[in-house]
C-alpha cells in the first residue's frame, strides 16, 4: 500500500485527525497534510516548517557579491581604458553592479532552494487527491507499516462519515 | 453583492480560462494587428536607417527614451502592492497582487525593448552582456547604460519569479479542474505541486525572502534609470534629486496603471464580488499620497533651479514654464497634481470611476513628465548656437502606440490562461496566522478584509 | 615624454570663411547630408564656425568661433559609453572607435559642446565624388557616432614616419586639415607637453581662454581673443 488517507471537510476535523495520528505514534515527518491553501491558524500547518532558506538566500547574495566584484575588477584591469580621467577600477559605479548581482544571487538561491526542497519538478508522489482543490483537507500517511494499519485507521476515522481511502 | 465561498471562488476565477467568447478573439485580433504594425515599423526603421525618426542634433534622445522610462515606471506597480503590502500583512492586497505583478512583468519586458529600439545599431545590443568576446573587451561598468542592463535584468528575473511562484498552486487547481491537453499542460506548469504543509511553508518563505529582496531592487532600478540623466552635464539633468524623484514618479504611475487594469478586469471579467470599491479607495488614497509626493519633488527641483538662477538651467526652466513647452508642462501639472488631488482627496469623488479618471490623467501626465525631462533640456544645452527643436515622426508614434497595444494584448492573453486573482491567496485570507491576531481579537480582525 | 595634442585657435584672426569646415569634410570623408536633413539639424560638421552678433546697430560686431571636439581631459562623453567606443588615448585625444559604437548616443547628450555627430543614414556620394574619398579614413556606416579626431590619421602617419627615421616629431610637422586650410593661420596644432611648441606658447597668452571651462571638462583647445570693452 503506497498511502492511507482520508478527506476532511474543514481545518478542525483535520487537526483532530492529525492529533489522533500523533497519539497513534506517527512522527510529524510521516504525516502528510494537503490543502488548497495554507491554513496557518491550525497547528498542523507547522509540519515540515523548518528550513534554512533564509541562510541560503544570504549565501546566494554573498556569491553574487563576490561574482560581481570579481567581474568588475578583473574585466576593468584586463584591458585598462581611460574614460574621462576616472580610475581604472572605479568602485563607486562598481558598487551598483555589485548590489544588483547580490540581490540576483539571493533571489535565485531562494528559488532554487524552494524548487529543490519542495520537490517541484520531480515526479509527483502518489499521495494526492484532486478533491483537495474543492476545499477538502487530506490527512494521510505514506507507505504505512502493515502492523500499524488498524491504529492508523482508527486515528483517521474521527467520524463515521469519513471514508478512508488507499492508494 | 454576494460574498463568495470557497466553491464559487474557484468557479468564478477559473471561468475566463474555461470559457472563451468571440469577443476575446476579436480583441486579440485587433490588438495583435496593432502590435504587428509596430514590429514592422521597427523593422522598417532598421532597414531604412535611424534617420526615419525625428532625432537630430542636439536632441539625440526623445520618444523612445521617454517610453523606456515610462514603461519601467509603470512596472513599479507590482512591487509596491505585492511586496510592501505583503510585508505589512495588509489583507486587502489578496485579490490585487497578481493583477499588479502581471503589470510589472509585462511593462518591464516592453520597457526593456526600448533601449534596443533606440540604438543606432540594435543588432549589436548584446555587447552590453558581459561575456568573454573574441574582441577581448568587456562592457564599460562606469556607464549608466551598463548599470541599466544589470538593474533591469535583475528586476525582470526577480519579478518574473515573484509572479510565477504563487501561480504554481493555481496551476494545480486548473490541472485538477480540467481534462485532456489542458490538464497535461497545466500539470507540467504546476511542477507536480500537491499542497503539503512543507510545500506551503517553503513557498511562503520564498515569497517573503523575495518580497524583502525585490523592494530594494525596484528602488534601485528606477534610480539607475534616473542616473542615465543625472550623470550627464546637461542643464536641469545634473541634479541629485533625480533618484528619489524618479522612484516616486514610478510608484505614482505604477499605481495609476494598476487602478486602470483592475477596473477593466472588474468590468469585463465580472469580478464585482472580488474587487470592491474599498480596494479602489485604498489604492486611490495611495495614488493621492503619491500625487502629493510628486508635487513635492517637482517643487523641490524647480525651486532650487530658479533660486540658483544659473543661466543654462534657467533657459530650460523658462522654456518649460512659459516657453514653447509650456502647454505640455501645465497639462502635466493639471493631470498629475490638480486633478488627482481634487478627485482623490474628496471622498465623494473617490469612487471607482473617479479613481480611473484620475489614473488615466496620471498616465498621460507621467508620460509628459518624462518627455519634458528629456527633450527641453537636450534642446537647450550650453551653447545657444546648437539649440534645436524636435518633431516626432510617424515611426516613433506608431511604435509608441503599438507598445500600449502590446501591453493590453499580453494582459488579455495572461488573463485567459492564468487566474487573474490568486485563488489560493484569496482563500488563505480566511486562515490567518495566529501571530497576526492576539487571542481575544479574533472577532475584530483589525480591519482585515477577509476576501 | 608622451605627446599631449592640443589646438590654439586665434579668434582675432578668424574671419569666418569656412575653409576649415570644407577641408575637414574632404579629409575625413564626412558626407554632406543634403538640404532636407540639414534643415532638420542633422548636418555633420566636425568643425563648425559659430557666428555671433554683438552689440546694437550701428555698433554691431560679427564674431566667429570655430568649434571642434575639445579633446577634454575629463571628457563627459567617455565614461557614459557602454561599449568603450569613446575613450581617452595616451596622447591626450578622445578617440571614437566606430566598430565598438552601437549608437546609444549618450556621448552626444553628455557633450556640452555638441561636437558629436550621429550617422542617421548610410553615407552616399554622387559619382564621381566617391573617388575623392580619403583612403586613410574609414567611411562610417549608419548608426555610429563620429567627431573630430584632430586628424588622427595624419598624427599617426607622421609619428610612424618620425619613428622610422629615428627622430622626434618636429613642431608644426603635423597639421590637421583645418589648420592646413586656414588662410589666416588662425588654427595652430601641436604638442602641449613640449614647452617650446607654438601651441604651448599660445596657450600661455593673456588672450587665452577655454570654452565652457567652468564645467570642469578640462578641454585642450585654447581660444585667443582680445578682450575689449563692450
Amino acid at each position: 500500500m503506497k498511502a492511507l488517507y482520508a478527506m476532511y471537510p474543514d481545518g478542525h476535523a483535520a487537526q483532530r485527525a492529525v492529533d489522533g495520528l500523533r497519539k497513534a505514534g506517527v512522527t510529524d515527518n510521516d504525516i502528510t497534510v494537503i490543502s488548497a491553501q495554507p491554513m496557518e491558524e491550525f497547528n498542523f500547518s507547522h509540519i515540515g516548517h523548518k528550513t534554512y532558506m533564509w541562510y541560503i538566500a544570504c549565501l546566494g547574495g554573498l556569491v553574487g557579491f563576490a561574482g560581481a566584484t570579481g567581474l568588475a575588477y578583473i574585466t576593468e584591469t584586463s584591458w585598462p581604458i581611460n574614460t574621462g580621467g576616472m580610475p581604472i577600477v572605479s568602485w563607486w559605479p562598481n558598487l551598483i553592479i555589485m548590489f544588483e548581482l547580490t540581490m540576483l544571487g539571493a533571489i535565485l538561491a531562494s528559488v532554487i532552494t524552494l524548487i529543490v526542497t519542495a520537490g517541484l519538478g520531480r515526479r509527483r508522489p502518489a499521495l494526492y487527491d484532486p478533491e483537495v482543490t474543492d476545499g477538502k483537507i487530506l490527512v494521510g500517511v505514506e507507505n504505512p507499516r502493515d502492523a500499524s494499519l488498524p491504529d492508523l485507521k482508527k486515528a483517521l476515522q474521527i467520524h463515521p462519515n469519513i471514508s478512508l481511502k488507499t492508494i | 453583492m454576494k460574498l463568495p465561498n470557497d466553491a464559487t471562488i474557484t468557479t468564478d476565477l477559473l471561468h475566463p480560462l474555461l470559457n472563451t467568447s468571440w469577443r476575446f478573439y476579436l480583441l486579440v485580433a485587433f490588438l495583435g494587428s496593432i502590435v504587428l504594425m509596430g514590429l514592422s515599423t521597427w523593422i522598417f526603421q532598421m532597414v531604412m536607417g535611424f534617420g526615419m525618426t525625428g532625432i537630430n542634433n542636439p536632441i539625440f534622445w526623445a520618444f523612445y527614451i521617454t517610453n523606456f522610462v515610462f514603461w519601467i515606471g509603470i512596472s513599479h506597480a507590482g512591487t509596491l502592492i505585492s511586496a510592501i503590502l505583503r510585508l505589512v500583512n495588509a489583507g486587502w492586497r489578496r485579490p490585487v497582487t497578481r493583477c499588479a505583478e502581471v503589470i510589472t512583468a509585462f511593462a518591464l519586458m516592453i520597457g526593456a525593448l526600448f533601449p534596443i529600439i533606440h540604438l543606432g545599431r540594435p543588432w549589436l545590443f548584446f555587447w552590453l552582456v558581459p561575456y568573454p568576446s573574441s574582441r577581448m573587451i568587456w562592457p564599460n561598468f562606469r556607464s549608466p547604460l551598463a548599470w541599466d542592463f544589470f538593474a533591469i535584468n535583475t528586476y525582470l528575473t526577480g519579478s518574473l519569479l515573484f509572479l510565477f511562484l504563487p501561480m504554481i498552486p493555481d496551476f494545480a487547481i486548473v490541472r485538477d479542474h480540467s481534462t485532456g491537453l489542458r490538464r497535461k499542460i497545466y500539470g507540467v506548469l504546476a511542477l507536480g505541486w500537491r499542497g503539503t504543509t512543507k510545500q506551503w511553508h517553503r513557498l511562503e518563505t520564498a515569497m517573503s525572502i523575495m518580497a524583502v529582496g525585490i523592494i530594494p531592487v525596484a528602488v534601485s532600478v528606477h534610480t539607475i534609470v534616473s542616473f542615465d540623466f543625472s550623470m550627464a552635464p546637461v542643464p536641469m539633468w545634473h541634479s541629485t534629486i533625480f533618484g528619489p524623484y524618479f522612484v516616486a514618479g514610478a510608484i505614482f504611475s505604477g499605481i495609476a496603471g494598476l487602478i486602470i487594469a483592475m477596473a477593466t478586469l472588474r468590468k469585463f471579467l465580472h469580478l464585482e464580488n472580488y474587487l470592491y470599491p474599498l480596494h479602489f479607495q485604498n489604492l486611490g488614497k495611495l495614488l493621492l499620497m503619491m500625487s502629493l509626493l510628486w508635487g513635492y519633488f517637482v517643487f523641490n527641483e524647480r525651486l532650487t533651479v530658479w533660486y540658483g538662477n544659473h543661466e543654462a538651467d534657467m533657459n530650460v526652466f523658462w522654456v518649460t514654464q512659459t516657453g514653447s513647452f509650456s502647454p505640455l508642462f501645465w497639462t502635466m501639472v493639471t493631470v498629475n497634481f490638480v486633478m488627482p488631488v481634487i478627485i482623490l482627496g474628496i471622498k465623494r469623488f473617490r469612487t471607482i470611476t473617479g479613481c480611473v479618471i484620475a489614473s488615466c490623467g496620471v498616465c498621460v501626465g507621467m508620460w509628459l513628465e518624462r518627455f519634458l525631462i528629456v527633450v527641453p533640456s537636450l534642446g537647450h544645452k550650453y551653447l545657444p548656437y546648437s539649440w534645436g527643436t524636435y518633431t516626432p515622426q510617424p515611426v516613433e508614434l506608431l511604435i509608441t502606440v503599438s507598445t500600449f497595444a502590446a501591453m493590453t494584448l499580453l494582459y488579455t492573453l495572461f488573463a485567459k490562461f492564468v487566474p487573474i486573482i490568486s485563488i489560493w491567496e484569496l482563500k488563505a485570507g480566511k486562515h490567518p496566522s495566529p501571530a497576526l491576531f492576539p487571542e481575544g481579537a479574533r472577532e475584530h480582525p483589525l480591519g482585515e478584509v477577509h476576501i | 615624454m608622451a605627446h599631449k595634442w592640443g589646438l590654439a585657435v586665434d579668434l582675432d584672426r578668424c574671419d569666418g570663411c569656412g575653409a576649415c569646415v570644407t577641408a575637414c569634410h574632404a579629409e575625413n570623408n564626412i558626407p554632406t547630408v543634403g538640404e532636407m536633413q540639414a534643415a532638420r539639424g542633422r548636418a555633420m560638421h566636425w568643425i563648425r564656425v559659430e557666428r555671433y552678433w554683438e552689440g546694437e546697430f550701428p555698433n554691431v560686431r560679427l564674431k566667429f568661433r570655430p568649434v571642434m571636439c575639445q579633446q577634454c581631459d575629463s571628457a563627459p562623453c567617455e565614461p557614459v559609453c557602454p561599449t568603450y567606443a569613446s575613450h581617452h588615448t595616451a596622447d591626450g585625444l578622445n578617440a571614437q572607435i566606430y566598430n565598438r559604437c552601437i549608437g546609444t548616443r549618450y556621448c552626444a547628450n553628455a557633450c556640452p559642446y555638441n561636437v558629436r555627430f550621429f550617422d542617421f543614414f548610410n553615407p552616399a556620394w554622387d559619382k564621381p565624388l566617391q573617388l575623392q574619398l580619403n583612403p586613410d579614413v574609414s567611411v562610417r556606416e549608419v548608426g555610429v557616432m563620429e567627431k573630430c579626431t584632430f586628424c588622427s590619421q595624419r598624427i599617426l602617419a607622421t609619428t610612424i614616419q618620425a619613428k622610422a627615421e629615428k627622430r622626434e616629431v618636429k613642431d608644426g610637422e603635423i597639421k590637421p586639415a583645418c589648420a592646413q586650410a586656414c588662410p589666416a593661420k588662425a588654427i595652430v596644432f601641436g604638442d602641449l607637453n613640449d614647452p617650446e611648441s607654438e601651441v604651448s606658447r599660445l596657450a600661455e597668452s593673456p588672450r587665452g581662454s577655454k570654452l565652457l571651462e567652468d564645467l570642469g571638462t578640462r578641454p585642450n583647445v585654447n581660444y585667443l581673443q582680445r578682450l575689449t570693452e563692450a
